[in-house]
């Protein structure tokens, strides 16, 4: 079990602006060693000269090491791993959208029949899951909004554990595929490297 | 390593047969009263799912309305920059391997999440916000204990009052927010100054307090050295005044030793109540 200081200390430097993760490595004596802080967001120097002046109050002999995590944290290009639309149909008798994707060379396929614009991004989002990906967010609204340039379609996804919604916008050949590619053009921006395991 | 979130559903196919058992951290929460619930909780949690499930890794994802995100990896270790950047801002309990069952990583995240929120709630209610030294509250009872232990044992104490001369003005002249600052870095030149087992607290806008324990006067003359000292090295727009009482010579009675120090400091200003 740590120590109520080490508690303290790890508490103090968490509540800095922008740390993420806190090690704290510690001599044999039990003095303080190197303190390693991950931050996201924030200028790393001056979270550092923050982070030395509270292990100070600690410990005198502790270093710091910071570790900036903001590139890393920052949206990959559009070069980067990325799922791909594949086909989109519709069954009129039945009013089933059926969606595939294509990832990494496997292929994800979706359906539902909650018509075509619902069920698109439903459908999007069976095959994401159907790709073993996972996919923590969930509809919030889906409009084909009219534009002079044709009626693309709006996705709106929220995560399940924040409120920043993520918005896809694209035109298609028809709403299912507008669906479809909304909603990966919301998604594309976010999925986890993890992911790609 | 993968995201295993209680609110994602995974079909139920990760569960390895071992069966959800709501209580399992029954047992540890008992061995702790709810004023020790803190980090240390999260990181004996992650070594008990890890040696229940074999687990190479645990990291633990929370988004916390004060801290914000935070991860805690198994061990106390680091989550490198790439890692974090994997996992993500959604909060989560991830395993390697992803064996534990949905339910019982979500009950792991509440107990995480919750111990957090009771340290820093203990935290919080025992300091000041702005300078992270003991606040009113905390220098109180401990002023009180530290009598009650002078007046039955006879162990010495030496309370100290301490004031900041011209701070209105400072406020006045150089605005609020340096003001604030120049307090922050009296705080810790207060904490660098003061002896292992010494209270040091902020009981006003800038008043300041410490009880130096084991001290029959004397060493009230070390701390100030120390403090001027560290305060120097921080900044030289501050300038303090001290009052000192010493128990059990001048009172056993905490409001009488506070009375004592704080006529003393009134009196070194040149001023009178």
């Amino acid at each position: 079990m740590m120590s109520a200081t080490d508690e303290d200390l790890e508490l103090e430097l968490r509540s800095l602006p922008g740390v993420l993760n806190v090690e704290i490595r510690h001599l044999e004596n039990g003095e303080v060693d190197v303190v390693t802080l991950i931050v996201n967001g924030q200028d790393p120097s001056a979270i550092r000269v923050m982070a030395k002046q509270i292990v100070s109050l600690y410990s005198a002999e502790g270093s710091v090491v910071v570790e900036d995590a903001t590139t890393a944290f920052r949206p990959r290009s559009a070069e980067a791993i990325r799922v791909n639309l594949a086909s989109t149909s519709f069954d009129h008798e039945t009013g089933q959208c059926e969606v595939e994707l294509n990832f990494a060379g496997r292929i994800g396929v979706g359906h539902s029949a909650s018509g075509k614009l619902i069920g698109g991004v439903e459908a999007t989002l069976a095959a994401l899951r159907d790709l073993t990906l996972n996919v923590p967010f969930y509809l919030i609204s889906v409009v084909n909004v009219a534009t002079p340039r044709g009626w693309p379609v709006v996705v709106t996804l929220r995560p399940f554990a924040r409120d920043n919604d993520l918005l896809g916008i694209a035109q298609g050949d028809n709403d299912v595929t507008s669906s479809a590619m909304a909603t990966l053009n919301a998604l594309n921006r976010v999925l986890p490297i993890s992911n790609a395991d | 390593m993968s995201l295993a979130n209680e609110e994602v559903d995974h079909g139920g196919d990760i569960a390895n047969g071992s069966g959800y058992e709501p209580w399992l951290f029954q047992s540890m929460l008992d061995e702790l009263s709810i004023n020790e619930l803190g980090i240390g909780f999260v990181y004996s949690v992650m070594e008990t799912l890890a040696k229940r499930y074999s687990l190479r890794d645990v990291i633990v994802n929370l988004s916390h309305e004060s801290f914000g995100e935070q991860m805690f990896r198994l061990g106390g270790q680091a989550v490198s920059a790439e890692m974090a950047a994997n996992i993500g801002t959604s909060p989560g309990v991830y395993c390697d391997p992803d064996v534990v069952p949905p339910e019982e990583l979500g009950a792991v995240r509440t107990a995480c999440q919750l111990a957090l929120s009771l340290h820093l709630a203990r935290f919080s209610a025992a300091h000041d916000p702005l300078t992270n030294i003991a606040n009113r509250r905390t220098f109180d009872s401990a002023l009180e204990a530290a009598a009650a232990r002078s007046a039955r044992y006879g162990w010495a104490f030496t309370l100290l009052v301490i004031d900041l001369n011209g701070f209105k003005n400072i406020n006045d002249t150089l605005g609020h927010a340096i003001g604030d600052d120049l307090l922050r870095q009296f705080g810790v030149a207060m904490r660098r100054s003061v002896r292992s087992g010494d209270v040091a607290a902020r009981i006003g806008g800038d008043e300041f307090a410490v009880i130096l324990s084991n001290a029959d006067g004397f060493e009230a003359t070390g701390f100030v050295d120390r403090l001027r000292c560290n305060l120097k090295a921080a900044s030289e727009l501050l300038e303090f005044s001290v009052g000192t009482s010493t128990s059990p010579r001048d009172s056993t009675d905490p409001t009488e030793l506070f009375r004592v120090a704080d006529a003393r400091l009134y009196e070194k200003k040149g001023l009178t109540h």
